[in-house]
């Protein structure tokens, strides 16, 4: 164990402020040790950040400490006592959502009061302070059901604390929710942390880990690194600087030929539409990253600027850099085909026409156009029930549309037939895996049905289970699987037999990073080979690998285009503000702005001001004025997140009133 | 029929559709066990416990007589065990009141006067107080106390007045009139009526549930072929379920077959196709395994007491004997019973197979529509 925080000084915290204790915590599911002896302490009012690749032990931890589950070997204390018999004053938010989705808001929080015994008037009290707390107080007779996913999720946080517990134990809260809800849910928790509720957060978001006081990263059942977000970011000795450059694969290819031992470059890591090099000293590794790119023509147009910034190593460096310094960077397989490449490029795969859903009197879809061409990945984004998902079942033929157009691979009707499905792969939301099969008839039974030749199948299975790191596992029941990993099987499953159009519904929903970066090279491979990709993620910084894409808000198209044209029509200029306090300095700004232009990225804010010269200046005396801090300021160009926010705020702002 | 045809066979969507069905199916150990311990027991038990004869009725006696004759009527009621000397009370207020507790099923009061009358050659009534509360054993309990009273009537007192008319019964088919061959074969078809829809329903729902179904459409693979594929090793391990329950008629309760054994399996086919039609109803209005199950007893409960399998037909009001013509168990039980214990084949039963026939066809094409309509 490299541990970087200083265990002493948590030893001398007192007794009475230790909230949580564990020691040499073991937990073994038959002969699989999933953890491996781990040690940590939470003392009262800290948000416990909890990071890890998929199958780290994350979840088994959370189901020991919430007593749902016995612990194989250790000492755990949650509040003084054995977490069995502290689960009064734990409140527990799992992966899924625990609530009933066919009772109402109100009924789902009675519910919760009724089982904790917590007293009426108390109940109605708390649930009133905490409905408008999580902006939910406007229809509490609304199912639960017909919330979207980020209010379903704080409406089950609603749940954990209405019995006030004293612990709160999130396990992935924020899997599956937009951008601009994930923030929402950060800031209701900012506020529990400042009322001095306790909590241990699992995240696959590491901007969400920062926001964290102290962090453990878990790998292979141990506790690798532990820490606060600045003791492990300043523990990798390193430096960052972000390269942004039009061609930003062939720099990534140029910077990643391998240097010899001295080289100063550590590792590339690429977010986005940057590339963020590592590098040992800031000087000189500058100096190799402008030789190596000025040696290589990049995308053949000579003297394509690029731009260099010297910054520090972000949290999901830190952990990128050590998973793929422990080897578990998931390798790349060419898929092997075995259908000729057809020369369809530049012909249209998918054509949607005005397309509209209603179920009732919910105007789901609303009038939305698509174009998309075989070779082309396009980006279907939006907040959470923005009615991505109907489109895509409209697409695919799963749902009836109530009006608009569909041409499907050059088909504009009979879209449910046999020939035209084998050309279509489709990976929904939901785990599509039959849990009670192995992994390996799971796979055989996808080959089968997509009518994969015989002959054929065992190089695909081979390809799926070696792209998984799942070699020799395959008669594991998929039941079994970690959350992660199913959906990399699912993935799998779904693209053996070749689609020429690929729809891809969340696919790297709670996927950590390593892995997410490994699907969308595989994505970008499908791709290249002429297979058309609709693809929805709430990770925007992949998104940047999309082509082509629209923003989508309550069921209306919003933006549309190319990433650099959506990020070219953001109104204003972006300023990164470096400060310590990010809650409190997002709290206090966006009473002063509109709250859309102040977002938390990690340990920065991001504020969008219209007119910069004269606003940075009042921007930095509103703080100083506050007594923040700020560690840089600077102008940056817009992410696609900085994007969807921005233009998603803007659209739900121009519409609230008439919300559902 | 060769080489080539397995090989598309394996190739096809159906096979891959229905090895993963018969793969899951083998994993459900609660299926699996679903399909053949309860049958097995259940067979038992109603064989066993499921008997029309009523005997050991507790009876309470005040026998005001105390003669000779006097206790042979009481010896004639109990020697056979259908009656037990229970109580003897002291009088007819304390014998009234423990029929009225149930001490006693049957109060039997005989006047001091009986020897004395009865010899004079004239007629005596003696008082019988039955426990009306189950209908059925009260009308049982007072056929034997009339049937034994008067036998031993007729015996005491030689009957001046002509030959009596003996009927001779031969019962055919059941000679020992064993009750249990009513049961099994009519619990037979209760059982394979009740496990097909059950399974078949939750085997549907169990994929709506899990979100796979979504997935499942969304391959190049038929409506029709998912639902085949889901159906037809249901079957098999149904029909499976067939040879159980013959097995145990034939070797728990030493019951004949005595009819055509392919005309048997073929109609039992049926029946399981009927069940399986049902199952598959079931699941396209059910949201979750739960509702599937519980809506399936709503079901089969009522096909079972209005199919003559637990009590004749004959015994239910004219409506209800009209109704259960609609219920394709009542036919499938008749079709049972006449092929286990006669030797009867489809010139005496082609009615109800042309019933089942129907229903099965009805009833598949209805639910293969609903399963389709809801797939879309």
């Amino acid at each position: 164990m490299t541990s970087i925080a200083a265990h002493s000084s948590i030893a001398d915290v007192a007794a009475q402020d230790l909230i949580i204790r564990v020691r040499g915590l073991r937990k073994k599911y038959g002969t699989l040790e999933a953890v491996q002896g781990i040690d940590f302490e939470v003392q009262q009012g800290e948000v416990f950040g909890i990071i890890g690749p998929d199958g780290a032990g994350k979840t088994t931890t959370f189901q020991i400490l919430s007593g749902v589950m016995e612990a194989t070997g250790g000492d755990i204390q949650v509040l003084g006592k054995a977490p069995r018999d502290a689960r009064l004053g734990i409140g527990y938010l799992t992966q899924r959502f625990s609530l009933y989705l066919d009772l109402s808001l109100e009924e789902n929080l009675r519910y919760s009061a009724g089982l904790r015994e917590v007293p009426e008037d108390l109940f109605l009290e708390r649930s009133r302070k905490y409905l408008k707390l999580m902006d939910l107080d406007k229809f509490p007779k609304r199912l639960a059901g017909q919330l979207s996913g980020g209010m379903k999720q704080k409406l089950a946080l609603c749940c954990a604390l209405i019995a006030q517990p004293k612990v709160l134990l999130l396990d992935e809260p924020t899997t599956g929710v937009d951008p601009v809800s994930r923030r929402e849910f950060w800031d209701v928790l900012a506020t529990l942390a400042d009322e001095g509720v306790t909590m241990v957060v699992a995240t696959p978001y590491l901007d969400e880990a920062e926001r964290c006081d102290r962090i453990a990263l878990i790998y292979g059942g141990q506790l690798q690194q532990i820490g606060t977000p600045d003791q492990l970011r300043a523990g990798l000795g390193l430096h960052r600087l972000e390269v942004r450059t039009e061609a930003i694969e062939d720099a990534e290819r140029a910077l990643t030929t391998p240097q010899g031992t001295d080289s100063s470059i550590i590792d590339v890591q690429t977010f986005g539409d940057r590339l963020d090099v590592l590098v040992k000293d800031i000087q000189t590794g500058e100096a190799q990253i402008r030789l190596l790119l000025d040696k290589s023509p990049l995308d053949g147009q000579p003297g394509s600027p690029v731009h260099i910034s010297r910054t520090e190593p972000t949290l999901e460096n830190v952990f990128v850099t050590h998973l793929r310094q422990q080897g578990s960077d998931p390798p790349f397989i060419p898929f092997p085909r075995i259908y000729p490449r057809e020369n369809n490029q530049g012909e249209m795969a998918i054509y949607a026409q005005d397309l509209s859903k209603k179920f009732g009197d919910f105007q789901a879809v609303k009038d939305v156009d698509l174009e998309i061409h075989y070779g082309e990945i396009y980006g279907l984004l939006g907040a959470n029930g923005a009615g991505k998902t109907t489109t895509i079942k409209m697409l695919c033929g799963l749902l009836e549309r109530s009006a608009g157009a569909i041409i499907l691979a050059g088909q504009t009707s009979n879209l449910r037939s046999a020939e035209l499905r084998k050309r279509m792969g489709y990976m929904s939301q939901k785990f599509t895996l039959y849990d009670d099969l192995t992994i390996l008839q799971n796979l055989e039974f996808y080959c089968g049905v997509y009518g994969v030749p015989r002959h054929a199948r065992r190089a695909k299975i081979d390809w799926v289970l070696e792209t998984c790191g799942l070699t020799g596992q395959e008669n594991m029941l998929t039941g079994q699987l970690p959350g992660g990993w199913k959906q990399r099987v699912a993935f799998g499953a779904s693209v053996m037999h070749e689609p020429k159009i690929l729809f891809l519904d969340e696919p790297t929903s709670g996927v950590d990073p390593l892995a997410r970066r490994q699907f969308w090279r595989l994505i970008e491979d499908f791709a290249h080979n002429g297979t058309a990709v609709l693809v929805t993620t709430h990770y925007l910084e992949e998104a940047e690998h999309c082509h082509q894409m629209s923003f989508m808000a309550s069921g209306e198209t919003v933006a549309k285009g190319s990433p650099s044209q959506i990020k070219a029509q953001q109104p204003g200029q972006l300023i990164e503000v470096g400060l310590a306090e990010t809650q409190v300095a997002s709290n206090l700004l966006k009473t002063k702005f509109d709250p859309w232009r102040v977002s938390i990225f990690a340990d920065y804010l991001h504020v969008v001001l219209d007119r910069p010269d004269q606003q940075i200046s009042e921007l930095k005396s509103i703080l100083q004025a506050a007594a923040i801090e700020i560690r840089s300021i600077r102008t940056i160009p817009f992410s696609l997140e900085d994007a969807f926010i921005g233009t998603i705020s803007r659209a739900l702002e121009s519409q609230t009133g008439g919300a559902p | 029929m060769d080489i080539k045809f397995f090989e598309q066979l394996f190739e096809s969507c159906f096979w891959a559709l229905a090895l993963k069905e018969v793969r899951q199916i083998f994993r459900n150990k609660q299926l699996l066990f679903l399909l053949t311990f309860p049958p097995t027991v259940q067979l038992c038990i109603f064989g066993f416990a499921l008997s029309p004869d009523v005997r050991h009725l507790k009876l309470g006696i005040i026998d005001d007589s105390r003669t000779e004759i006097s206790r042979e009527l009481v010896a004639a009621l109990t020697e056979n065990q259908v009656f037990i000397a229970q109580t003897y009370p002291a009088n007819p207020k304390a014998l009234g009141e423990e029929v009225r507790r149930g001490k006693v099923d049957v109060g039997l009061i005989i006047p001091h006067d009986f020897q004395r009358t009865l010899k004079r050659g004239r007629p005596i009534e003696v008082q019988v107080l039955v426990d009306g509360v189950n209908a059925y054993t009260a009308g049982v309990a007072s056929n034997y106390v009339n049937q034994i009273v008067n036998q031993y009537g007729y015996q005491l007192v030689a009957r001046p007045q002509g030959a009596n008319i003996v009927p001779q019964i031969v019962y055919l088919y059941n000679p020992g009139l064993i009750s249990s061959w009513f049961f099994v074969p009519g619990v037979m078809g209760m059982l394979l009526t009740m496990v097909s829809v059950l399974a078949s329903a939750v085997e549907v729902v169990k994929e709506k549930d899990a979100g796979t179904l979504e997935q499942l459409l969304m391959t190049p693979a038929s409506v029709l072929e998912i639902l085949l594929a889901k159906v037809a090793p249901l079957f098999f391990l149904l029909m499976g379920d067939v040879f159980l329950s013959l097995g145990v008629a034939r070797f728990v309760f030493a019951m004949p077959f005595r009819g055509n054994l392919p005309l048997f399996l073929a109609l039992s086919g049926l029946q399981i196709f009927i069940g399986i039609s049902l199952g598959i109803l079931l699941a396209t209005v059910s949201r979750s395994k739960q509702q599937a199950i519980l809506t399936s007893f709503f079901i089969t409960l009522p096909m079972v007491i209005l199919s003559g399998a637990l009590a004749p037909i004959e015994s239910m009001p004219p409506f209800f004997q009209t109704l259960s013509l609609f219920n394709p168990l009542r036919h499938y039980i008749t079709i049972v019973r006449a092929l286990m214990l006669k030797d009867v084949g489809v010139s005496v039963l082609w009615p109800q197979i042309l019933a089942l026939a129907i229903f099965a066809f009805v009833f598949m094409s209805f639910s293969s529509y609903r399963f389709r309509a809801q797939a879309q």
